[in-house]
């Protein structure tokens, strides 16, 4: 009856990578680290698995010299967040 | 020795690293309701750290009441003329430049994502000055006496959508009065168009502004 949570959304992480990406054009790894405080490694092995599912574009360059991750979601990765708030949606509401 | 040394500090971090991230942020358990909440928060801190704190609205508005109330000192001590180089090269420029500083040092220092709002606001107050800086510049003498209801009016519609954009009703409140203010402008004496630019910067832009301020202290505190 209910639809299986996407599994590359449903992670504490991974979630919180995509909610921010969601409201903002794109973000900085810094800016991620601040507002998920979470370390530095277990951000960049999420945004991995995240650009692999193709949910997020991650692009990297150089800024004062110092190198810098720019990351920003996707078309598919909106589809996806998208799809998985109506199936939480369908978990705390189930339809009668 | 010191190779050796490096190499297990270095491997020492990789094992700290890892079992920190075996032990943080990986729920993946999470119930429903616990994503949704997951979700809202760091929508909200997300908006939180890049909110416009109304800093450059009161700078621009006490910077221009600063401009027009001088110009009245000016006139009564008969030093008129220093007016318009005063305006035009020492204070609007100098706001200008600070801006600039303030904006780039503020997105530097809090690693300020780029929103779609943001860019919006940005590009047209940029748009707006540089127009303005040329209608001065260039256009003045042609504009003659229009020049100023023509800037408040221009400014109201910058500001009208800047209330709109931040969702923040004083400051389109704001922009209306001064909407207002700037076609009444064309009814009044010139003598009095200076007082009609303070009345537009108070109520357009300092008001609104310190509004703005104490709304973003309220909710970050």
């Amino acid at each position: 009856m209910f639809k299986d949570l996407d599994p590359i959304l449903h992670s504490q992480l991974r979630l919180s990578i995509v909610s921010i990406l969601m409201s903002v054009d794109e973000a900085n790894f810094n800016f991620i680290k601040d507002t998920t405080n979470a370390t530095s490694g277990n951000i960049s092995i999420q945004i991995k698995k995240l650009e692999q599912a193709g949910y997020i574009q991650v692009k990297k360059s150089f800024k004062n010299n110092y190198p810098n991750t720019t990351v920003s979601i996707t078309s598919k990765g909106i589809e996806a967040f998208e799809e998985y708030v109506n199936d939480l949606k369908k978990y705390i509401n189930p339809p009668k | 020795m010191t190779y050796n040394i490096n190499l297990f500090i270095f491997v020492s971090r990789i094992i700290l690293e890892l079992n920190t991230t075996a032990k943080t942020m990986d729920k993946t358990n999470l119930t429903p309701e616990e994503s949704l909440l997951l979700i809202t928060k760091t929508i909200e801190e997300t908006k939180q750290r890049f909110q416009e704190n109304g800093h450059i609205i009161i700078l621009w508005g006490s910077l221009t009441f600063i401009v027009f109330l001088s110009q009245y000192v000016l006139v009564f001590l008969g030093l008129y003329k220093i007016f318009d180089i005063m305006w035009t090269c020492i204070l609007f420029p100098l706001g200008g430049i600070y801006t600039f500083i303030y904006v780039r040092r503020k997105v530097e220092k809090k690693n300020i994502p780029m929103t779609i709002i943001g860019r919006t606001i940005g590009t047209m107050g940029w748009v707006f000055g540089f127009n303005l800086m040329i209608l001065g510049f260039i256009f003045g003498h042609q504009l003659d006496k229009a020049a100023a209801p023509i800037f408040l009016i221009l400014l109201a519609l910058f500001i009208i959508m800047t209330g709109i954009s931040l969702k923040f009703k004083p400051l389109t409140i704001g922009g209306i009065l001064l909407n207002l203010i700037g076609f009444g402008t064309f009814l009044i004496s010139t003598d009095y168009y200076g007082l009609s630019m303070m009345l537009g910067a108070l109520v357009g832009l300092i008001i609104p502004g310190i509004l703005l301020n104490k709304a973003n202290r309220k909710e970050n505190v």
